[in-house]
């Protein structure tokens, strides 16, 4: 074991641990104090990548067969086609109103993505410097395990959401009392925002 | 800029041109201006449901004019030039290759290697990876932990920042080196259906 390792803090530390200074020679600048825990933002690579592989497939074609007509070729058929089309159709026509509808809904949907969040997945953590998240899933298989562990609970569904989980078991137990074991056990993860947890016997139990 | 607020950037820039051209299209086809008593001004294009989406005319307006060709042509190339270029970003390491310390130069690889090595030395990590980015003067490390069934996630992080990541911070002589973890959990490994009945 190294040395770092034989002072791990003990087993209930308080909810920020201390940051220990790096380095004698730089630690006269403590690290950046807790950032709130705001929430991750996704890079939006995989989206970014479909309107732009559009874009290359649309803006090549139509470059190459420009640069074919100004070198003396004919155009396309399909490029001859489309101006034909949109020439000709007007804008009371049933399809142009359908492109125009579906454009308004995707243009719609990448502003969206554009200016969201995104990693919904995740939730923030409150530890220390720098950004931390943890996977809903895995705070959800935590929980369920607990609830599964405690006396009279015959089943649980977990569902985890941004500010609030909630929690529906089957069994005689007393939801009072799952509800503190639980919130217990979630008090174990550091969320750097306020998480409710509220359990309800399912339905046909009552 | 970094590359989320490029992507970003691209996502709102084409939302907004395909919006806008599709609320005009629409506008101009079901007659709502006339509907709605609105009177854009006389520059304003489709305003009419029975004028063609681009008529011949508009389409080669400024076709007999010696700039319109070398521009669409330029506009294109400078498109086409861009969409490449950003698919070969991807296909990049993002972040530096390699990462200079004091005395020398390590390989980013190497490095994360040797978080990765003492991050999975902790009791309570199941599984780790490390990814160096950012740029050589802000160097950001990534942290993808997985923690074993059990262990409490509060000291793990603890146990984390305190060791791989404080040594990172030194032998980089960074303190401002900056983290960005996930943290996996793992449920009880314990079946699902064993309940302890204390009657």
């Amino acid at each position: 074991m190294t040395p770092d390792q034989a002072d791990d803090p003990p087993q209930d530390p308080p909810a920020r641990p201390p940051v220990q200074p790096a380095d004698g020679s730089l630690s006269s600048t403590p690290p950046e104090p807790a950032s709130g825990g705001h929430r991750p933002r996704s890079a939006r690579t995989g989206v970014t990548g479909l309107v732009v592989l559009a874009v290359l497939v649309v803006a090549a074609g139509l470059l190459w067969d420009v640069v074919a007509v100004r070198t003396g070729h004919q155009a396309r058929r399909w490029r001859a086609e489309a101006a034909h089309q949109v020439a000709v159709r007007e804008l009371s026509d049933t399809w142009v109103l359908v492109g125009a509808g579906a454009a308004v809904v995707v243009g719609a949907g990448l502003v969206w993505l554009a200016f969201a969040a995104g990693l919904r997945r995740w939730l923030p953590l409150g530890v220390g410097d720098g950004t931390a998240a943890v996977d809903r899933a895995g705070v959800a298989a935590v929980i369920r395990g607990r609830a599964h562990e405690l006396p009279e609970v015959t089943a649980a569904t977990v569902k985890v959401r941004q500010a609030r989980t909630t929690v529906t078991i089957r069994g005689t137990a007393d939801p009072a009392a799952v509800q503190r074991e639980l919130r217990e056990e979630l008090a174990q993860v550091p969320l750097a925002r306020p998480h409710r947890l509220d359990v309800r016997t399912h339905r046909a139990d009552r | 800029m970094s590359r989320s607020t490029l992507n970003r950037t691209v996502l709102a820039t084409t939302g907004l041109l395909l919006a806008v051209g599709g609320a005009l299209v629409l506008f101009g086809g079901l007659d709502l201006y006339s509907r709605l008593h609105l009177h854009p001004p006389t520059w304003w294009p489709l305003t009419s449901p029975h004028q063609p989406v681009v008529s011949t005319t508009s389409r080669t307006r400024w076709a007999d004019r010696s700039w319109w060709w070398p521009a669409v042509i330029a506009a294109l190339s400078l498109t086409v030039l861009a969409a490449a270029a950003w698919l070969a970003g991807q296909l990049r390491r993002s972040g530096p290759g390699t990462v200079h310390l004091p005395e020398l130069r390590v390989r980013s690889r190497a490095l994360e290697d040797v978080i990765e090595t003492r991050t999975i030395e902790l009791p309570e990590v199941s599984r780790v990876r490390t990814r160096l980015t950012g740029t050589p003067h802000s160097l950001r490390l990534h942290t993808t932990l997985h923690l074993h069934p059990d262990a409490a996630p509060a000291p793990a992080l603890a146990a984390y920042r305190d060791g791989p990541l404080s040594d990172a911070r030194t032998t980089l002589g960074r303190p401002d080196l900056e983290s960005v973890i996930r943290l996996h959990l793992a449920g009880a490994r314990r079946p699902t259906h064993s309940r302890r009945h204390l009657d």
